[in-house]
């Protein structure tokens, strides 16, 4: 079975929940059904605030297959996010009540209700909007009134589709939800025919419910009790206090570091570009030529064996700033830590002016080392490879 | 000669060669069924509905045999010389290929035994499915849906089923239904039943290995395992750096071992595009393109938004992420692309793109997909450029973590085995395939060899076997044989002339204990340019000029390069190049002074020291081969051959490979004219020869053994109808991909590594074969060096083989002390990679009698 549909029909779907979250900026998010774990791998991208995403398959063997490509990137690694984000896969039905489901913000079923019973769909029903009770809940299903438009189908679009619903059976069953748990709900979709065709309605139609009353609060999250635990990873994020203190410190270093090396070049420069001695640091000229500019703006200058760099320019990199909220935590971040060398006021940080030079290999050691003499064949036996082989060869 | 063996002895082109075929019917998927003979390739995964019959299905079960499971999708190969087994050809070591002498040492490998539980056995099953389905994906969810049948344990790769429990019927028939309702019949046929040992097994071991790994939370970078949760920062240079892992199975002897090694991955938190914004405000906008390509092109880099490497082959200055692409069938621009995929943003529309050219082959073998454009932003650096290589901090800093003890690699690799063996998801994954791995490092018996006495001058001295150098024990005696100094020149730029004359007075001082007679140098001064240190050259060196000293400023390949080609190949001289630096402390100069008289005694034709040979008319040969960049890949070989019984000449040759040429095929010639050497400085011809063979990576041993050894024997044959020699051919598997490192039993030395040799307890059953750890290492741990015999009618007890390999050791006079290889295969080394560096073309052939390339 072909969708004319571009893009495919499935694509629409996952656009039209990441629309969603981009609008609505969930921070707790489970896919009911989620299967291959394709909406998850989307979402994990397209964040937008999440900080919890959950997946939820009556079939572990595919969530088993699938779930290590939701693991973090090198790159999440190397530059973590600001926000945290924890990604769990668990095995369980959705007919079924778990404690840890509860006060979610967003909760999605795509394609899902249609693979259950009648019945089925009455326990879900009751399970995800009484008992789970999330902020919203979009639940997309196929329009019966489109497949007349399907070339060469018969039946239902699946298999395994227990039924499918006109736009009046959906929204029907949507209203009462809304009058028996106190939703509100607007009617949508996607994959819309063409020209006299429009009026079948979508292709796919979705239901986006709204809980009227104040969303549950954030309730403390408790361990699973009825659904299994497949998968569970915690993305390193800035929230992190370690994570966050080293790359703050990586980043405070790396423009210190530049800051020095900038500085020595142009003190390089100044004495003709003679790449072997530094000039006596030239601080009068700096201080005043600079006192008088901006006041924010400090010279980078020497002081003994040390290369001075006020903290003041290393708070102007946009990186360390978009990391810290102010100069007072910058600084008592890097006071607590042993990688950074600061003055005593906190308003300098010390480097070295120079880099430590090769050291040449301790070429002489101490002459009395004795040679130790190893065992084995004795010093002055000869050897006759050769005669041996001979010998050998006659035996 | 086929292509096939060309590629198999080059090691070049692994895993595409096979891919032919594969390619052709992916791309006329109608010649499938004439094409049966074919099928072996990789056109196997993904035929056309319908086009495939069920005598070509059973041929490619059969096939499967010699292709490896990890072979899908066009991924690199692991080659393995199983199948090379030359140790039944050689009579005198059928028996047992150990050696005697030395006092025995206990030491680890890096190696755990893979254990499986009594009659172990991977069972294939052949899978057929009625009517025939197309998607793989779609055919392992149908055959999935039998999981109580088949077991929890299961590999589907689509056609061929591996499960660790038999069946209980050698055919089984199952029924599945598509999401469709259409019915579909699978028939699950037993095919093989395979043994722990086989091929196909050692590839499923690594691919569970694998899984394994990741299981542990170990990310994949490239073909191994890091670990991101513990990661050591160089702040400077936004360098972070990941501990991990490099990891193999294979079979040893009768047990299969995992073999790991510990590996770094060094990653940079910064994207292409700082970087470009970095160098273009140091080097300006003028300088920028020139500068950008030459720092970029060859680096590898990690995109953001999924774990893929790419190399860095151009950059597209005429691109930026506005432009599109076809995807589909529909036109989006990279920056539309990335926004709706990834909901990335590009926050700099004006930068240029990268372009990689992905050999990598498209899905189900299609050719490559074309060049990948890469966007800067999305793409960061990994691995070290040339700059930070030559900054000492950085490197100094590097080594204090990747540079470990032989306590802390083994602890950081007994702590992955204790994570393997208390991971309950692992054991979980472990047990259901009924595996598990032994939890301690394997350990092995070696033996330290007796050292070996250095003659020199009509003396002989023992060194320390613990620094395995003799440096200080040579001091104040005279060399074997000197070339006196009368006829030298010594070229310096005016900045360096001080150090020129001192160097120069160092040099008197040190020659004369040496026994070296040296005149006064003449000393040319010449511009700190190229051209006119060449015209320098031309107007000062002579036909009697015996010796030229250049005094470089600074360590830049150009100068160094002109040199060596000008003194190589147009006007043939000895010569020695110094970098100023080297010679500007004083208190080194001495000891730097001395070496480079020695290495210019050598240059000329000196003997420096020797060490007994216990085998008379005996001729040593080493083989080496370079594969050169810049001469548009033309690979070089280099062959020498010694010419004396002390070891101490050498006769050198080196070829330039012509295209679709062996390695050997060039070097025949060299042989054959290192034997009219020999019988000149002899008056006969070697009763013995021994060959080294180096450069010969893992896989391919076979084309040595099939292809090689008849070539040399041939062209010895050459030399006179009646002319029968004894031959030894070892190759020196420079332990490249994987290290076996070893650990000494005793915790107290903690820098074990001395001059010590190590026979394994027979570590391959079906070769003749040994391992010695010949060089002293400081720091760290040491890997051996893997010598094969693969050609043997001497005779020669494996005792004298070790022990004559040991000695060559001795003999490489560029260094007091020794060495990881023998030296013939260090001299060939040196020769090929200084042609292939730097002169790039065949040295001039009066030189060959010489040491010239030190």
């Amino acid at each position: 079975m072909t969708t004319p549909f571009s893009p495919p029909l499935y694509m629409q779907r996952y656009q039209f929940v990441i629309d969603y979250v981009k609008t609505y900026r969930p921070k707790k998010v489970i896919d009911f059904g989620c299967a291959e774990c394709c909406l998850l791998k989307k979402l994990k991208f397209h964040r937008n605030g999440i900080q919890l995403l959950v997946g939820v398959d009556i079939n572990s063997v595919v969530l088993l297959k699938r779930m290590h490509t939701l693991a973090p990137l090198v790159s999440d690694y190397l530059q973590p996010s600001d926000g945290p984000l924890t990604i769990e896969l668990y095995q369980g039905s959705v007919t079924e009540r778990e404690p840890c489901t509860r006060g979610f913000d967003l909760v999605t079923c795509v394609e899902l209700i249609e693979h259950l019973e009648l019945v089925e769909v009455e326990r879900f029903t009751e399970v995800v909007f009484g008992y789970m009770a999330p902020g919203a809940v979009i639940v997309s299903t196929p329009n019966a009134e489109f497949n007349p438009l399907l070339p060469g189908l018969r039946g239902f679009r699946n298999y395994d589709h227990k039924f499918e619903w006109t736009r009046a059976e959906f929204q029907t069953w949507a209203n009462r939800v809304c009058q028996e748990h106190g939703y509100s709900v607007y009617f949508t979709g996607v994959g819309e025919a063409v020209g006299h065709w429009r009026d079948v309605g979508f292709c796919t139609q979705i239901a986006v419910f709204q809980r009227i009353n104040q969303p549950m609060s954030n309730a403390e999250r408790l361990e699973p009790s009825v659904y299994k635990l497949v998968y569970r990873v915690v993305y390193p994020s800035l929230c992190d206090n370690n994570i966050y203190q080293r790359t703050l410190v990586s980043e405070v270093l790396y423009e210190a570091q530049h800051l020095r090396q900038e500085w020595l070049r142009r003190m390089n420069m100044d004495c003709n570009n003679n790449a072997h001695f530094f000039a006596p640091p030239l601080m009068e000229v700096f201080h005043h030529g600079v006192q008088a500019d901006a006041r924010d703006w400090q010279p980078v200058y020497q002081q003994g064996s040390t290369i001075c760099v006020p903290l003041a320019r290393v708070w102007s990199s946009p990186r360390v700033r978009a990391l810290c909220g102010s100069v007072q935590r910058l600084r008592e971040e890097l006071v607590v830590d042993a990688r950074v060398r600061m003055s005593a006021d906190g308003t300098v940080l010390n480097l070295p002016v120079y880099d430590d030079v090769e050291e040449e290999p301790e070429e002489e050691k101490d002459e009395e080392e004795d040679v130790k003499t190893v065992s084995g064949i004795g010093n002055n036996m000869e050897e006759d490879w050769d005669r041996e082989l001979e010998s050998c060869g006659n035996a | 000669m086929t292509g096939r063996a060309r590629a198999r002895s080059r090691g070049r082109g692994r895993g595409q060669e096979p891919a032919a075929p594969g390619a052709v019917k992916a791309a006329k998927p109608v010649m499938a069924p004439s094409s049966e003979g074919q099928l072996v390739g990789r056109g196997r995964q993904k035929p056309a509905p319908g086009a495939m019959s069920e005598e070509a299905m059973l041929q490619i079960s059969a096939g499967f045999q010699q292709v490896k499971i990890g072979e899908r999708g066009g991924r690199r190969r692991d080659f393995h010389d199983s199948g090379v087994h030359t140790r039944q050809l050689m009579e005198h070591v059928k028996e047992s290929k150990t050696g005697v002498s030395g006092t025995a040492i206990e030491l680890r490998a890096n190696f755990m035994r893979l254990l499986s539980r009594p009659l172990w056995a991977l069972y294939q099953y052949h899978v057929d499915f009625k009517p025939p389905m197309e998607s793989r994906r779609l055919r392992s969810a149908l055959l999935f849906q039998h999981e109580e049948t088949l077991g929890k344990a299961h590999t589907f790769d689509g056609a061929i089923l591996f499960l660790p429990n038999k069946l209980h019927n050698a055919e089984t028939v199952l029924c599945s239904e598509t999401r469709n309702g259409e019915k579909v019949e699978i028939t699950v046929t037993l095919t093989n039943e395979l043994p722990p040992s086989s091929p196909v097994c050692l590839q499923f071991y690594n691919i569970m290995f694998r899984r394994i790994l990741r299981i542990l939370n170990m990310q994949q970078i490239g073909r191994h395992y890091y670990n991101p949760d513990d990661p050591f920062n160089i702040p400077q240079h936004r360098l972070t750096i990941w501990p991990g892992f490099v990891t193999t199975i294979l079979q040893y002897e009768s047990s299969i071992m995992l073999c790991t090694d510990v590996s770094h991955k060094v990653l940079r938190s910064e994207t292409v595009l700082d970087f470009m914004y970095n160098l273009r405000q140091q080097c300006g906008d003028q300088r920028f393109p020139e500068a950008c390509t030459k720092e970029l092109v060859g680096l590898i880099i990690l995109t953001k938004y999924n774990n893929k490497t790419y190399r860095i082959d151009d950059i597209a200055w005429d691109h930026t992420p506005n432009n599109t692409f076809k995807k589909g069938d529909t036109e989006i621009s990279f920056k539309n692309y990335f926004k709706t995929q990834y909901g990335l943003d590009i926050t700099d529309g004006n930068q240029v793109l990268l372009v990689s050219h992905v050999k990598r082959l498209g899905p189900s073998g299609r050719p490559p997909p074309g060049p990948a454009m890469l966007v800067p932003e999305f793409c960061y650096l990994t691995g070290l450029t040339d700059k930070m290589r030559a900054d000492f901090n950085i490197m100094k800093d590097l080594a204090s973590h990747t540079r470990l003890s032989p306590e802390q690699r083994e602890s950081r690799i007994n702590r992955l085995i204790s994570n393997i063996n208390r991971n309950a998801d692992v054991q979980n994954e472990l047990t259901t395939w009924g595996l598990s791995f032994e939890n301690r490092l394997l350990s092995l018996n070696g033996r330290v060899l007796p050292s070996e006495r250095i003659i020199q001058g009509g003396r002989a001295y023992e060194y320390n076997p613990w620094t395995a150098d003799w440096t200080k024990e040579m001091r104040g005696l005279p060399l074997i044989s000197c070339m006196s100094l009368d006829n030298w020149l010594m070229f310096y730029t005016r900045r360096n002339a001080e150090v020129a004359q001192s160097l120069l007075q160092t040099l008197n001082k040190v020659s004369g204990p040496l026994g070296i007679r040296m005149q006064r140098a003449v000393m040319i001064e010449y511009e700190d340019r190229q051209e006119s240190l060449l015209r320098a050259l031309q107007q000062n060196v002579a036909r009697e000029t015996q010796m030229v000293v250049v005094i470089l400023p600074t360590n830049r390949k150009d100068k160094y390069d002109c040199v060596k080609k000008y003194l190589c190949v147009d006007c043939p001289t000895p010569s020695q190049c110094v970098v100023s630096r080297t010679i500007s402390k004083p208190q080194a100069l001495m000891t730097v002074a001395t070496k480079i008289a020695l290495q210019m005694n050598c240059k000329m034709g000196g003997e420096l020291w020797s060490v007994e040979i216990p085998l008379r008319q005996l001729m040593i040969v080493g083989i080496d081969c370079y594969h050169d960049t810049a001469a548009g890949k033309r690979s070089i070989g280099a062959l020498v051959a010694s010419l004396n019984q002390g070891m101490s000449r050498w006769f050198s040759k080196c070829v330039l490979q012509n295209r679709g040429q062996e390695i050997i095929d060039a070097l025949k010639g060299s042989l054959q004219a290192a034997l009219k050497a020999y019988l000149k400085y002899n008056n006969s011809l070697p009763s013995r020869i021994i060959v080294y063979r180096d450069g010969v990576g893992d896989g391919m041993l076979q084309s040595v053994v099939d292809y090689e050894v008849p070539q040399i024997m041939q062209s010895i044959k050459t030399m006179g109808q009646d002319y029968e020699t004894d031959l030894n051919i070892l190759d020196d598997i420079g332990v490249g991909k994987l290290s076996r490192n070893f650990y000494s039993g005793s915790e107290l030395n903690p820098s074990i590594e001395t001059a010590d040799f190590y026979s394994l307890l027979n570590l391959l059953s079906l070769r003749y074969d040994f391992f010695i750890v010949s060089q002293a290492v400081r720091f760290g741990c040491v890997a051996p060096t893997h010598y094969n015999v693969v050609f043997d009618n001497s005779g020669l007890k494996p005792d004298h083989m070790q022990r004559l390999t040991y000695k060559l050791c001795h003999m490489y006079y560029n260094w007091q002390g020794i060495v990881r290889v023998p030296a013939p295969c260090q001299y060939a080394h040196k020769l090929a990679f200084l042609v292939g560096q730097s002169i790039h073309k065949e040295p001039n052939m009066n030189l060959d009698d010489f040491l010239y390339y030190l």
